[in-house]
C-alpha cells in the first residue's frame, strides 16, 4: 500500500569483479551469497507489489556500458537495469544472467556512476526516499580523488547509502541500539573470517567506514553489513520499514482533563497481504468458475427457496429471533465515537500480561507540536512510572467500531517517552478453568536429583551472555529481529513456479532454517544435561494397543475421566459421531443410561452393524451385572430381552444363543444366582428352531438351558460343536477381560 | 496496507478478529454439548435469611442460575442446562417420586426460561413458590440423583459432558435414616461410574457446613481437581465464582510434545483462557414461516454448468502480468515447516520479555499424560526451576500441520488460591506469543518534552484520586450485552430491551465529546483577526448552533455565515 508520497527509488550496486568469486571450500562465495541478498530484497519488492523503483549496476563486468564511460573512466561497470518497477525479468536475470566478471573496478567509481543514474532518472518523478545499497568484498583499488565531492553530493541530494560485506567488521566504541546480538551473530554462519582479509581489503574497510562516518556520523557505522546477517535478518533494509498511520484524539481524565495525542500501531501481526484466487484446472481462469450459495428450506424435498425470501436471525439460547438488518441498526449500540478516556488507575500487578488481548500495540504520543499536551502526557508517564501504576482506559477507534477496555501504561527510552495501549478482556472473553495443583500431587512431584538436572539445564541453555564488566545483558537470540519465514518460504516457492512452471515446490532455503534453530553453541551446552534428564526421569510413550481399542471404545460414555489415553480416544470418537448426530438427534452407539432403547434403533436403523450393536450391548449388561444390585439386574434384562427380540428379528439367532451360554457360565463363576433365577423366572432362554429356521436349538434344549447347571457344560460344550461363531465367543470373552482390568485398575 | 484507515475502512476490526477466532476456538465446535442440571434443595431451612438484609440461601442459588443462563446464552447457547428443586411439596418427575420437582428439563437455555426463574427471585419468589410448589417434609436423595440421570438419559442429542451442581445448606440430611443414606451412597458412585460429575455447591449454615457428616462420599473430588476443596459460601458473589469455575469444562486446544532437545520429549494441553466472545453469527429464516434454513455451496463450470470437484481447481496468484498456479495442496505445503509441538530453544531471564512486545493474546500450557507417561513431573520440574530462577523459556511453536512456526516465551506461573480456595491462577506456563522482525512497525516519535517535577507531582495525585482496583472480570461488553437485551427483549415480547449498564462509560466525565465551546470574544477576535478558518468543523457548527444560525455542512459555508452573523453585529 504504498503511497505515491512514499515511493523509494533504488539503486542495488553488485560488485561481480574477479575476487567476488573466491570461497573456502565448501562454503558459498561472496558472489553467491551478494546474489542471495539481492534476490531477497528484489522477490519482496516484487511480491510486495509497492510503486518503489529499483536499478541495478554491476562492477567488475568484463564490458563496460554507463553513461560516464569514456577512455579509460569507469570502465568495466555496466548499468545492467535503469531504474524501473522491479519485476519478475529482473529476478530471473539476477538468477540465470548475471554472471561473474574476470575484471575488477573501483567501487567509488561504481558509486558515482550509481548516483549520477539516480538524479537523472529521477528527475520530474516524485521519489520520497533515494538509497544505494552496495554489495562488495573490497578487494578491487580505488582511487581517493573524488571522495569529497561523493560525499558532498550524496548528502546534497539526500541519497542514503548502505554497504553489504561478506564480513563483518569491527564497529568499536560499544554497539548501540541495534547491536543486542548483531555482532555475535556473525560467529556463525558462512562469512570471512575477519583474519583472512587482505591488506587491500583492510583499506577498503577504511574507506567505507570514512564514507559512513562522514554522511551519518557514528550511527553510519551501523548501516554497514555482513551478508550473514542480512539474510538472517531482512529488516536491515531500511526500506523494508513500515510506517503507521497516525491517529489523533483526546485522552481524557474526568470531565475537565483533556490532552491532545497521536497514536500509532506499533506491532501488529503481519498477514499474507495477496490471497489465492481458485481458477479452472485446465484453463487457469478464474472466471470459468462460479460459486453459487442456494438456501433450502430443512423438508425431505430440500426445496429451494431465493435469496428475497429469507430474512436475517438470531439465536437466543433455545429461540431463534427474527432480525432484519434495519432493526438491527437501529437497536445496535451506539459508540459516542472516538475516545481514548481514562476510567481510572490501579496497580500495574494487577494487570497482568495473560489478560493482553486484541491483535495490536499502540504507542500513544502528544500531539505533533503542542507543547501543553506534551507536558502533560509527559507528567502523566512519569507519576504513572513512579507510582508503577497504570491507567486502564476506554478506547474506541472511531464512531464505527466497537469500544475496548484496555491498559495504557509508560513506555520511557532515552529518545522517547511514550504510553503503550492494549486491548483487555471483558469478563465475556474469560474462561476460568481449573487445573489440579501439581505442588500437592505425590504422583508428580519431582525429586532433588530431577530438580537439579533441570536447573543444570536451564544453566547451560541460556540465550543470554552476561557482560559482569559492564553490567549488561546480551541477547543470543533477538527473535524480534527475525523475519517471519512464511513469507520468505513463500516468495521462494512463488518466484520459483514463476520461473520453472513444471517443477515441483524447491525444498525450504536453508538459511532460513537456520535462522530458526537456537544458536549452534546453546544446543551443544545442552546436549549433556539433557541426556541426564533423560536418564532421570521416566518418560514413556504411550503406544496405542489396536486390539484392546475395541473395548475401550464400548465404554466412551462411562469412563469420561478415565486414563487419559482413552479420553484422547473418546474425543475423537466424539467428532465422529457428533456430526451426524447433530444433524438428525440420533442414537449412535448405546450409551449406558437407555441401553435397550438404543440398541434397538441402532439396529433397525442399521447405524451399527448388529455385531457391534450387540457387543456394546453385552458390554452394559456385563457392567450392571457387576454392581450386584437388584435394579440393574432388571435393567439388565431388559436388555437381554431386548437383544433377544431383535436377534430373532434379524436372524442373529447364534449370536444371542452365543451370549447367553457365556452368560451363564459367568454367573456361576461370579456368584449371580439370584440373577439366574430372574432369567429363569422370565424364561428367558435360547433362541429356538421354531422362533427363527436357522437356529439349531430345539425347544427341548432350550428348556434344559434354564435347568439347574447339571447340564450346563455339556451345552456349552454343544454349542461348540455346532460350529458357531468360535471367534465371536472368544472376542466377546476378550472384552470381559478388558472390561474387567478397567475395573480393577479404578478400584 | 501499512495505515490502519485503509485497514479500518476494509473491513473493520471485528471481522479480522472474528477470523482469527474461528481459527481458534473452531477445534472443538463438534465435540457434542456440555449438560447441567442445577439441583436446589427446596426444604424450608434454603429460605430462611441469617440475616435481615442478607439474601436467602434459596434466592442466591436461584440468582446464581439465572446468571449461569444469562451467561450461557451469550458464551455457548448450544449447551444444555436444567433445573430440579428436591424436598418440596409437589411432584413433578418421569419416575412420580415424591418431593422432587424438575422445574426445567434439560434444554438450551431460552429467554422464557430465564423468565421463569425471574419468578422464584426475592420475597415474592419465596411466596410464589410456597403457593406453586411448597415445601414438603421428605425426601430422598438417592431418589434425587436417579431423576437426574433420568433427565441426562432422556436427551437426545451427544453429550461431552455431564455435571449436576448441588445447592444446599443442609450438611447431614439424611442423618436420621441410615438406609437412606447409604442408598444416596450408592447411587452416586452409580453416576459417576456412568461419567456424571457431581458438585456440591454448600451454603452457609448456622453452625458451619460440615462436609464429613455425609457429603465426603458423595462427592468424590474428580482426579483432576485434587486437592481443590471450596469453602462454603455467604455471598452471592462467592458462590458465582464457584459455580463459574466449574460450569464450563475445560477443553484442549492441542496436546502438543515439548522438545527438549530432538530425543527428549514431553507432552503439554495447550489451553485459551482468554477468547474473544463474538456476536453470534445470524441465522438465514424463511419469511413465510420464520424457519431456518439452510445453506448450499456449490462450485461449477461457467461454460458447461457442470459441478466441479475441488480437484478440478488450482489456485493461482497475478503479479504484473504472470500467473502464478499452485495446485491447493502445494497452497497448504508451502505453509509447513515444522511437526506440530514445542522445541526449546533455551532460557532467558524473566525480565527480558517486553511487555510492550503484545502480538496475540497468550494461552496457557499444563502437562498431559495421553502420549508420553512421566510428563507431569518433568513438567512439574520445570516449572518449578523456571520461578526460582526467574527465567522463562523460548520455543518455536507450531500448532498445526501446515503451520508456519513463531517464537513463544513460556512463562511460569504459580499456583494462587483465594481465601475461599478458589483458584485464581493455575500452577503452568503461559504461553506468550513473540513478535516478528515484520509484525513490528517504525513509529514515528514526537520529541521528548520533559515535564518537571512539580507538574507529575500534581499528576500523581489526580492518579491517586482516581485510583481503583482492577479485576479482569469488571467490565462486560456493552455491545455485546446491547445485542443480547434486543434479543431478549424481542423474545419475551418487553416493550423496550432493559438499559444496558455501560461500565467502560465514564459517568464522571458526563459527554464524551470535546467541549469546543467557544466565548463570544474569542469568536468575534477570530472574525477581525480572519483567522476562523483555523477552527475545526465540529467547532464553528458548534458556534452556529450557539448563535442559532444555519449553516451548510461545508466548512466554508459555515464560515460564512458565522462570519456575516458578527460583521452584522
Amino acid at each position: 500500500m504504498a503511497r505515491s508520497w512514499n515511493k523509494a527509488a533504488v539503486v542495488l550496486c553488485m560488485d561481480v569483479g574477479l575476487a567476488m568469486s573466491n570461497s573456502f571450500p565448501g562454503e558459498e562465495s561472496p558472489f553467491e551469497l551478494a546474489k542471495k541478498v539481492i534476490t531477497m530484497f528484489v522477490q519482496r519488492q516484487v511480491f510486495a507489489e509497492n510503486k518503489d523503483e529499483v536499478a541495478l549496476v554491476l562492477f567488475g563486468t568484463d564490458g563496460t556500458e554507463n553513461a560516464l564511460a569514456g577512455e579509460d573512466q569507469y570502465q568495466n561497470i555496466t548499468v545492467h537495469r535503469h531504474l524501473m518497477r522491479p519485476d519478475f525479468d529482473l529476478l530471473e536475470d539476477i538468477e540465470s544472467k548475471i554472471q561473474p566478471g574476470s575484471q575488477q573496478a573501483d567501487f567509488l567509481d561504481a558509486l558515482i556512476v550509481c548516483m549520477d543514474l539516480i538524479q537523472k532518472e529521477t528527475l520530474g518523478k516524485k521519489f520520497e526516499k533515494k538509497h544505494i545499497e552496495v554489495f562488495t568484498d573490497l578487494s578491487s583499488p580505488f582511487s581517493r580523488d573524488q571522495l569529497d565531492i561523493i560525499i558532498h553530493n550524496l548528502k546534497k541530494s539526500g541519497i542514503s547509502l548502505q554497504f553489504f560485506l561478506p564480513f563483518p567488521i569491527v564497529k568499536k566504541g560499544g554497539t548501540g541500539d541495534r547491536g543486542d546480538g548483531s555482532l555475535l551473530l556473525d560467529d556463525h554462519g558462512p562469512s570471512f573470517p575477519p583474519k583472512g582479509i587482505t591488506e587491500q581489503q583492510k583499506e577498503g574497510i577504511q574507506m567505507v567506514k570514512k564514507v559512513m562516518m562522514s554522511l551519518e556520523g557514528e550511527d553510519g557505522l551501523e548501516e554497514i553489513y555482513s551478508f550473514s546477517e542480512s539474510l538472517r535478518q531482512l529488516c536491515v533494509f531500511k526500506k523494508m520499514e513500515r510506517h503507521s498511520m497516525p491517529w489523533s484524539c483526546q485522552l481524557t481524565i474526568g470531565s475537565n482533563l483533556s490532552i491532545k495525542i497521536v497514536a500509532y500501531k506499533s506491532i501488529t501481526q503481519e498477514k499474507v497481504k495477496k490471497s489465492w484466487t481458485v481458477v479452472d484446472a485446465r484453463t487457469l481462469k478464474k472466471e470459468d468458475i462460479q460459486k453459487e450459495t442456494v438456501y433450502c428450506l430443512n423438508d425431505d424435498d430440500e426445496t429451494e427457496v431465493s435469496k428475497e425470501d429469507t430474512i436475517q436471525g438470531f439465536r437466543y439460547g433455545s429461540d431463534i429471533i427474527p432480525f432484519s438488518k434495519v432493526d438491527e441498526e437501529q437497536m445496535k449500540y451506539r459508540s459516542e465515537g472516538k475516545c481514548f478516556s481514562v476510567l481510572g488507575f490501579c496497580r500495574s500487578s494487577q494487570v497482568h500480561m495473560k489478560y493482553f488481548m486484541g491483535n495490536q500495540v499502540l504507542k500513544v504520543f502528544a500531539a505533533k507540536d503542542d507543547e501543553a499536551a506534551a507536558v502533560a502526557l509527559s507528567s502523566l508517564i512519569h507519576a504513572l512510572d513512579e507510582l508503577d501504576m497504570v491507567a486502564v482506559v476506554r478506547y474506541a477507534y472511531d464512531q464505527r467500531t466497537n469500544p475496548q477496555v484496555g491498559v495504557a501504561f509508560p513506555l520511557i527510552k532515552d529518545t522517547y517517552e511514550c504510553l503503550v495501549y492494549i486491548q483487555l478482556p471483558f469478563m465475556e472473553d474469560l474462561r476460568q478453568y481449573m487445573f489440579s495443583s501439581l505442588k500437592n500431587n505425590r504422583k508428580c512431584t519431582p525429586t532433588e536429583a530431577q530438580l537439579s538436572a533441570v536447573d543444570a539445564l536451564i544453566d547451560s541453555m541460556s540465550l543470554v551472555q552476561k557482560d559482569e564488566e559492564e553490567g549488561t545483558i546480551e541477547d543470543l537470540f533477538p527473535t524480534s529481529k527475525i523475519p517471519n519465514p512464511q513469507f520468505q518460504r513463500l516468495f521462494q516457492c512463488l518466484l520459483h513456479r514463476a520461473l520453472h512452471p513444471q517443477e515441483p515446490l524447491p525444498p525450504i532455503q536453508q538459511h532460513i532454517l537456520s535462522m530458526l534453530d537456537p544458536p549452534t553453541e546453546v544446543t551443544a551446552k545442552g546436549q549433556v544435561p539433557v541426556s541426564k534428564i533423560k536418564t532421570l526421569f521416566p518418560l514413556t510413550e504411550v503406544i496405542k494397543k489396536k486390539n484392546q481399542v475395541t473395548g475401550q471404545d464400548l465404554f466412551q460414555d462411562n469412563h469420561e475421566e478415565g486414563p487419559t489415553c482413552k479420553r484422547l480416544k473418546t474425543e475423537e470418537e466424539e467428532a465422529r459421531f457428533s456430526v451426524s448426530s447433530l444433524a438428525e438427534g440420533t442414537v449412535t452407539c448405546v450409551g449406558s443410561v437407555n441401553p435397550a432403547d438404543n440398541f434397538r434403533v441402532l439396529v433397525r436403523q442399521k447405524k451399527a452393524s448388529f455385531e457391534e450393536a450387540s457387543h456394546q450391548l453385552i458390554n452394559h449388561i456385563e457392567q450392571f451385572l457387576d454392581t450386584n444390585e437388584t435394579l440393574y439386574f432388571m435393567k439388565s434384562m431388559d436388555c437381554i430381552k431386548a437383544f433377544r427380540e431383535e436377534a430373532i428379528q434379524f436372524s442373529e439367532e447364534q449370536r444371542f444363543n452365543n451370549f447367553l451360554k457365556a452368560l451363564r457360565e459367568k454367573v456361576e463363576i461370579k456368584q449371580l444366582n439370584h440373577f439366574w433365577e430372574i432369567v429363569v423366572h422370565d424364561g428367558v432362554t435360547l433362541i429356538t428352531k421354531d422362533e427363527v429356521p436357522g437356529s439349531s436349538v430345539t425347544t427341548e434344549e432350550a428348556k434344559k438351558f434354564l435347568a439347574p447347571k447339571e447340564n450346563a457344560n455339556t451345552d456349552t460344550a454343544a454349542a461348540f460343536e455346532e460350529g458357531g461363531d468360535v471367534d465371536d465367543l472368544v472376542s466377546t470373552s476378550n472384552t470381559y477381560q478388558v472390561f474387567s482390568c478397567l475395573n480393577l485398575a479404578e478400584l | 496496507m501499512s495505515g490502519w484507515e485503509s485497514y479500518y475502512k476494509n473491513q473493520g476490526d471485528e471481522e479480522e478478529e472474528q477470523e482469527e477466532g474461528l481459527e481458534v476456538g473452531g477445534d472443538y465446535s463438534y465435540s457434542g454439548r456440555d449438560s447441567l442440571i442445577f439441583l436446589v434443595d427446596a426444604s424450608r431451612a434454603m429460605f430462611e435469611s441469617q440475616d435481615e438484609d442478607e439474601l436467602t440461601p434459596f434466592d442466591m442459588s436461584i440468582q446464581c442460575i439465572r446468571s449461569v443462563y444469562t451467561n450461557k446464552i451469550i458464551s455457548s447457547n448450544r449447551d444444555l442446562l436444567a433445573v430440579v428443586f428436591y424436598g418440596t411439596k409437589k411432584d413433578k418427575n418421569s419416575v412420580n417420586f415424591k418431593n422432587i420437582y424438575v422445574l426445567q428439563e434439560l434444554d438450551n437455555p431460552g429467554a422464557k426460561r430465564v423468565q421463569e426463574l425471574d419468578k422464584f427471585k426475592g420475597q415474592e419468589g419465596k411466596k410464589y413458590f410456597q403457593d406453586q410448589i411448597g415445601h414438603g417434609s421428605d425426601y430422598s436423595l438417592s431418589e434425587v440423583l436417579w431423576v437426574c440421570a433420568n433427565l441426562f438419559s432422556d436427551v437426545q442429542f451427544k453429550m461431552s459432558h455431564k455435571r449436576i451442581m448441588l445447592f444446599t445448606n443442609e450438611d447431614d440430611p439424611h442423618g436420621d435414616d441410615s438406609a437412606k443414606a447409604s442408598r444416596a451412597r450408592t447411587k452416586a458412585g452409580d453416576l459417576r461410574d456412568t461419567g456424571i460429575f457431581l458438585d456440591l455447591m454448600h451454603l452457609k449454615k448456622r453452625g458451619g457446613f460440615d462436609i464429613s457428616l455425609f457429603y465426603r462420599d458423595i462427592i468424590v473430588a474428580e482426579d483432576e481437581d485434587v486437592g481443590i476443596h471450596f469453602e462454603e459460601s455467604s455471598k452471592l458473589e462467592d458462590l458465582l465464582r464457584k459455580v463459574r469455575a466449574k460450569e464450563t469444562r475445560k477443553r484442549v486446544l492441542y496436546r502438543l510434545k515439548l522438545k527438549l532437545n530432538k530425543d527428549v520429549a514431553l507432552t503439554v494441553g495447550i489451553y485459551n483462557m482468554v477468547q474473544k466472545a463474538y456476536r453470534p453469527s445470524p441465522v438465514r429464516l424463511y419469511r413465510e414461516t420464520n424457519e431456518p434454513v439452510k445453506t448450499k455451496t456449490r462450485t461449477f463450470n461457467v461454460n458447461t454448468g457442470s459441478l466441479l470437484l475441488p480437484s478440478d481447481t488450482k489456485r493461482s496468484q497475478i503479479y504484473g502480468h504472470r500467473q502464478i498456479v499452485l495446485e491447493k495442496e502445494e497452497t497448504e505445503e508451502l505453509k509447513r515447516f515444522d511437526e506440530p509441538g514445542l522445541i526449546l530453544i533455551g532460557f532467558k531471564p524473566l525480565m527480558m520479555l517486553k511487555k510492550h512486545h503484545y502480538l496475540r493474546p497468550s494461552l496457557f500450557v499444563y502437562p498431559e499424560e495421553s502420549l508420553i507417561n512421566g510428563s507431569s513431573t518433568l513438567f512439574s520440574a520445570l516449572l518449578t526451576k523456571c520461578l526460582e530462577k526467574e527465567v522463562l523459556a523460548v520455543c518455536r511453536y507450531t500448532p498445526r500441520q501446515n503451520t508456519p512456526p513463531c517464537f513463544v516465551a513460556l512463562v511460569p506461573q504459580e499456583e494462587e488460591l483465594d481465601d475461599q480456595k478458589i483458584q485464581l491462577a493455575p500452577p503452568g506456563f503461559q504461553l506468550v506469543f513473540l513478535p516478528y522482525a515484520d509484525d513490528k512497525r517504525k513509529v514515528p516519535f514526537t520529541e521528548k518534552v520533559m515535564a518537571n517535577p512539580e507538574q507529575v507531582d500534581k499528576m500523581k495525585a489526580i492518579v491517586q484520586k482516581l485510583r481503583f482496583k482492577y479485576r479482569s472480570d469488571s467490565f462486560e461488553n456493552p455491545v455485546l450485552q446491547q445485542h443480547f437485551r434486543n434479543m431478549e427483549a424481542l423474545a419475551l415480547d418487553l416493550m423496550e430491551p432493559e438499559q444496558t449498564v455501560d461500565l467502560t462509560y465514564d459517568e464522571s466525565s458526563g459527554s464524551k465529546r470535546p467541549k469546543v465551546e467557544l466565548s463570544e470574544e474569542e469568536l468575534k477576535a477570530h472574525v477581525s483577526k480572519g483567522t476562523l478558518g483555523k477552527l475545526t468543523v465540529p467547532a464553528l457548527k458548534e458556534a452556529c448552533r450557539m448563535y442559532g444560525l444555519k449553516g451548510g455542512l461545508k466548512k466554508q459555508e459555515l464560515l460564512d455565515v458565522l462570519t456575516e452573523h458578527f460583521q452584522k453585529a
